[in-house]
C-alpha cells in the first residue's frame, strides 16, 4: 500500500494554497505538471521513500485531499 | 491492492463536492481538526448538533458536516445553540463561526452564555478581518491595518484577546491556539467537547486573499510562518514582561475549571419544581 | 400529564395569565422572552406553571436571542413561543424571517402597546399589525390571530400552536395591554376536549440523501435535530433537500414563492372570522378588543332600526379577502374600526370598495378603544 494519497480535485493548488509543500521538512512534493478540473496545481509525490508519515501534510490541509497511511508504531515516534 | 482513504471523508455530507474556502484559507485545517477530535474520542456526527452564524467560518459545518447543522443569522448562534442544547441536553452542541460573528456583531450573547456556563463548544475562528464581504475592518483587526473601509489604517482600538473576555465572562474552559497548531487545537477540542460547561476556543487562522493578500501580509505560508515566529505557549508568557509579550500570541489553554453549569441546574430546578407540583396534586392542593 | 398541563375550570382570570395557561394546555415545553410591559405575566406565569409539567422559561439577554433560542428549541423538537410587546418584535424581526425561511414552527404572542417607539408601554393599541406581516425583508406569509378577550387569549393560544405545528411556521398571537390585562371569565375545558396538533416528522431511518424536509406547499415533515436526520437547516435560499443554492435564481423563485404558497394555498381551512351581518346594510368590520365597541355599537343601532352588522377578523393574516368581497357584495357602507390611524384598513378597502362605500373611524384618541356613541354616530351619518 501506498504511504500517500492525494486526491487531486479537493486540491485548491500548490501555488496558491502550498501548505503541504511548506509543512513537508522532507521535500516529499512538489507541484504537478498539470491542472486539476479546477484550474489548480496539486502537488505529486516526488520522494515517496523520504516520508516519514509525520501527517503534517495531511493534518494542515484545508482541503483533505491527502492522506497518509499509519505509521507503523516505531519507537519514540509520535 | 487497497486504496487509502481519508479517514474523515466519512465526516463529510456526501453531497459536498469541495470545501467552499479560497486556497490556503485556515478554515479547513480548522474543521479537520474538528474533525479529528470527534474521530479520537470515538463519537460519532449523530452525537452532535453544530451551528454556525454568517461569515467564512460558518461555512466550516455548513454544508461540509454530515450532521445536524443549523446555519443561522449573523451573530445569533449562540443564542439558537441555546434553545437546541436545552431541548436534547444529551446531545453535544458545537458553534463554529468567526470573529466578526461572535465577538462584533454577537458580543453580547458570547459574553451572557459564557456567563451563564451552559454546556456547548463555542468554536471562534478570529482571521482578524470581515472575509466574506471582501475585507472590512473587524473589531479584531489590528490599529493601522488598511482594509477596505479603513482604507488610511484602522483607527479604532481592537479586541486584542477574545479569549481574555470570555474568561471575564466565566467560561469553564478557553484555549487559544493557531492554524499553525492544529495537533494542539485538536487535542483542546477534545477536552472542549467533554466539559461539562462552557467551552470557548479561539483559532488565529489565516485569510490570505482578504488580509494577506489584499493588506499586503502575504500569502498563507507567510501568515503560518508568522503565527509561529509570534506565538508563545500561556507557560513562556509569564515569564515575560509585558512590554516582552507586545505583538506576541499567547497560546495554550488559560483556564480549565469546573463550576455549576446551567443545563445540570434547569434540570434540577425542573426536578424540584415538578415534584412540588406532583405532591400539590396528590394532597388535593392542585 | 394531561391533568397537570390542563387547569380544567371556571376562572376569573387576567388575559396574559389565560394566554400562559393556553399554551400550557397546547403542550408548550420551552418559552423564551425578555422582560417587557405588557407582557411580563405571560413570562412570570409560564416561569412559574412550565417547569412543574417539565419544560422552562428562559429569561434571555434580549428579544433577539429570545427568538433564537425559540427556533433553536423547536428543531430540537420542542412546541416553543416567545412573549413580548412591540420594542421586542422590532428586535426579533430577522430571526422570525429566519424562522419562516426554514419553516421552524413556534408562538410569537406580542402584547401590543403604545407606540411608535418606546411609546406608551400600558396602552394597548393596535399599532404593529402589518409589521407582522411586513416587518422582515422578503415576500413572505404570516398566520396572525387577534383575540378580544381573556378567554381568546386562552383559546387563541392553542389554535396559534396548531397551526405553527401543522403548517410549519411561526404565528403571531396580536393581542394588546387591553386584553391582555383584561381580567374576566375564562373557561378551561377538559384537557381530552382541547384538540392539539402536532408537527409531522420524517419517518425514523429516512435516508437523509432522499428526505425532502423543505419547500413543499403541502408542508414537508420536520427533519428535527437529535434523530440521525443530518439536516442541513440554512436559511441561505436551498432546495426540498435543503441544500444551499446562491447561483440559480429559478431555486430563489421556488424558495420565495413555495414558502408563500404552503400558507396561501391552505387559507380557507387557516382563516377565522366571524360573522354577524345577515340582512346588514352597513357592516362594522374590526378585529381584536375593538369588536367589543363594534358589537354593543351595532346592537344598539339594530335597536334604533338601523340595519347594521359586523365581521370580525379572528385571523388578520394571511388577510381574508374573500372573506370582505363576500360581506362586502352583500354591504351599501362598510366601516372599517382599529386602534390605530388605518393599518389593515387599506387591505379590507382594497377588497370591499368595488363593492360597497367604505370608510374608516379611529379612536376619537389614538390608544382609547373607539366609543360605542361614536360609532353610532358615523353610522347615522353614513346611513343618511
Amino acid at each position: 500500500m501506498a504511504t500517500l494519497r492525494i486526491y487531486d480535485e479537493l486540491c485548491k493548488g500548490a501555488e496558491e494554497c502550498g501548505i503541504c509543500l511548506y509543512v513537508c521538512k522532507e521535500e516529499v512534493f512538489q507541484p504537478s505538471e498539470t491542472l486539476n478540473q479546477k484550474g489548480y496545481r496539486p502537488p505529486v509525490v516526488v520522494n515517496e521513500d523520504q516520508c516519514t508519515q509525520c501527517e503534517n501534510c495531511m493534518i494542515f490541509c484545508p482541503d483533505l485531499a491527502i492522506v497518509v497511511s499509519e505509521k507503523k508504531r516505531k519507537k519514540g515516534s509520535k | 491492492m487497497n486504496e487509502l482513504v481519508h479517514p474523515y471523508h466519512r465526516f463529510i455530507r456526501p453531497t459536498v463536492t469541495h470545501t467552499t474556502f479560497c486556497p490556503g484559507c485556515g478554515d479547513g485545517t480548522v474543521a479537520q481538526s474538528i474533525l479529528r477530535a470527534i474521530d479520537g474520542l470515538g463519537m460519532d456526527m449523530d452525537d452532535f448538533v453544530f451551528v454556525s452564524g454568517i461569515g467564512c467560518a460558518a461555512w466550516i459545518p455548513s454544508p461540509l458536516f454530515n450532521a445536524d447543522v443549523l446555519h443561522t443569522t449573523h451573530g445569533r448562534p449562540i443564542a439558537f445553540a441555546f434553545g437546541i442544547k436545552m431541548g436534547l441536553p444529551d446531545k453535544k452542541v458545537m458553534v463554529v463561526s468567526g470573529d466578526g460573528d461572535l465577538v462584533a456583531i454577537g458580543g453580547n450573547h458570547l459574553i451572557q452564555n459564557a456567563r451563564r456556563n451552559i454546556e456547548m463548544v463555542v468554536l471562534c475562528v478570529n482571521n482578524g478581518i470581515y472575509g466574506m464581504t471582501g475585507g472590512q475592518a473587524a473589531p479584531t483587526t489590528p490599529m493601522g491595518v488598511k482594509t477596505t473601509t479603513t482604507p488610511y489604517g484602522a483607527f479604532e482600538n481592537f479586541f486584542e484577546d477574545i479569549s481574555g473576555l470570555v474568561i471575564a465572562a466565566g467560561a469553564s474552559f478557553v484555549a487559544r491556539w493557531t492554524t499553525a497548531h492544529p495537533r494542539q487545537l485538536t487535542a483542546s477540542i477534545k477536552k472542549a467537547i467533554q466539559k461539562k460547561g462552557f467551552a470557548f476556543i479561539e483559532v488565529i487562522s489565516q485569510c490570505p486573499v482578504q488580509f494577506g493578500r489584499k493588506m499586503g501580509m502575504g500569502n498563507a505560508i507567510q501568515m503560518l510562518e508568522d503565527y509561529k515566529k509570534r506565538s508563545i505557549s500561556i507557560k513562556e508568557a509569564k515569564k515575560l514582561s509585558p512590554e516582552e509579550l507586545k505583538d506576541r500570541m499567547v497560546v495554550g489553554e488559560f483556564v480549565d475549571l469546573d463550576k455549576p453549569e446551567m443545563v445540570e441546574e434547569v434540570t434540577r430546578m425542573i426536578r424540584r419544581a415538578s415534584g412540588e407540583a406532583q405532591e400539590a396534586v396528590d394532597t388535593g392542593r392542585g | 400529564m394531561g391533568e397537570k398541563r390542563v387547569r380544567t375550570g371556571r376562572y376569573f382570570m387576567m388575559g396574559n395569565v389565560a394566554c400562559a395557561e393556553g399554551a400550557l394546555a397546547a403542550g408548550c415545553e420551552f418559552a423564551a422572552g425578555y422582560p417587557i410591559t405588557p407582557a411580563t405575566e405571560i413570562a412570570n406565569h409560564l416561569a412559574e406553571k412550565l417547569p412543574q409539567v417539565g419544560g422552562a422559561f428562559f429569561q434571555m439577554e434580549d428579544e433577539i436571542s429570545s427568538i433564537a433560542a425559540v427556533i433553536g428549541a423547536s428543531w430540537a423538537g420542542k412546541k416553543a413561543m416567545t412573549v413580548t410587546s412591540g420594542p421586542g418584535i422590532s428586535l426579533m424581526l430577522e430571526n422570525i424571517g429566519f424562522a419562516i425561511g426554514v419553516e421552524t414552527p413556534c408562538v410569537i404572542v406580542n402584547v401590543q402597546r403604545g407606540a411608535p417607539t418606546t411609546g406608551m408601554p400600558t396602552i394597548g393599541i393596535q399599532g404593529d399589525m402589518v409589521q407582522a406581516k411586513h416587518g422582515s425583508h422578503g415576500d413572505y406569509e404570516i398566520i396572525a390571530l387577534c383575540p378580544s378577550s381573556p378567554q381568546e387569549m386562552f383559546d387563541h393560544t392553542v389554535i396559534a400552536f396548531n397551526y405553527a405545528e401543522k403548517y410549519r411556521t411561526p404565528v403571531f398571537l396580536l393581542s394588546d395591554a387591553f386584553v391582555g390585562h383584561m381580567r374576566e371569565e375564562v373557561v378551561i375545558p377538559e384537557a381530552e376536549k382541547i384538540e392539539t396538533v402536532c408537527r409531522n416528522i420524517p419517518e425514523p431511518g429516512t435516508d437523509p440523501l432522499k428526505m425532502k424536509g423543505f419547500l413543499d406547499e403541502d408542508v414537508a415533515p420536520m427533519p428535527i435535530f437529535g434523530k440521525g436526520f443530518k439536516a442541513h437547516v440554512t436559511s441561505s435560499c436551498h432546495d426540498e433537500y435543503g441544500k444551499r443554492n446562491l447561483i440559480d435564481i429559478s431555486a430563489l423563485d421556488k424558495f420565495v414563492r413555495r414558502l408563500s404558497n404552503k400558507i396561501l394555498k391552505h387559507k380557507e381551512e387557516i382563516t377565522l372570522v366571524e360573522r354577524d351581518y345577515e340582512d346588514a346594510e352597513i357592516v362594522l368590520v374590526s378585529y381584536g378588543g375593538v369588536s367589543r365597541a363594534a358589537a354593543a355599537a351595532a346592537s344598539q343601532a339594530r335597536k334604533r332600526g338601523i340595519p347594521v352588522g359586523t365581521l370580525r377578523l379572528i385571523t388578520v393574516w394571511p388577510f381574508p379577502g374573500e372573506e370582505i368581497e363576500k360581506m362586502a357584495r352583500r354591504a351599501k357602507q362598510v366601516i372599517v374600526l382599529e386602534n390605530n390611524l388605518g393599518q389593515v384598513y387599506p387591505y379590507i378597502k382594497a377588497e370591499a370598495a368595488h363593492f360597497a362605500e367604505v370608510s374608516f373611524l379611529p379612536p376619537r384618541l389614538v390608544g382609547e378603544i373607539q366609543d360605542p356613541e361614536d360609532i353610532l354616530r358615523k353610522i347615522e351619518e353614513v346611513s343618511k
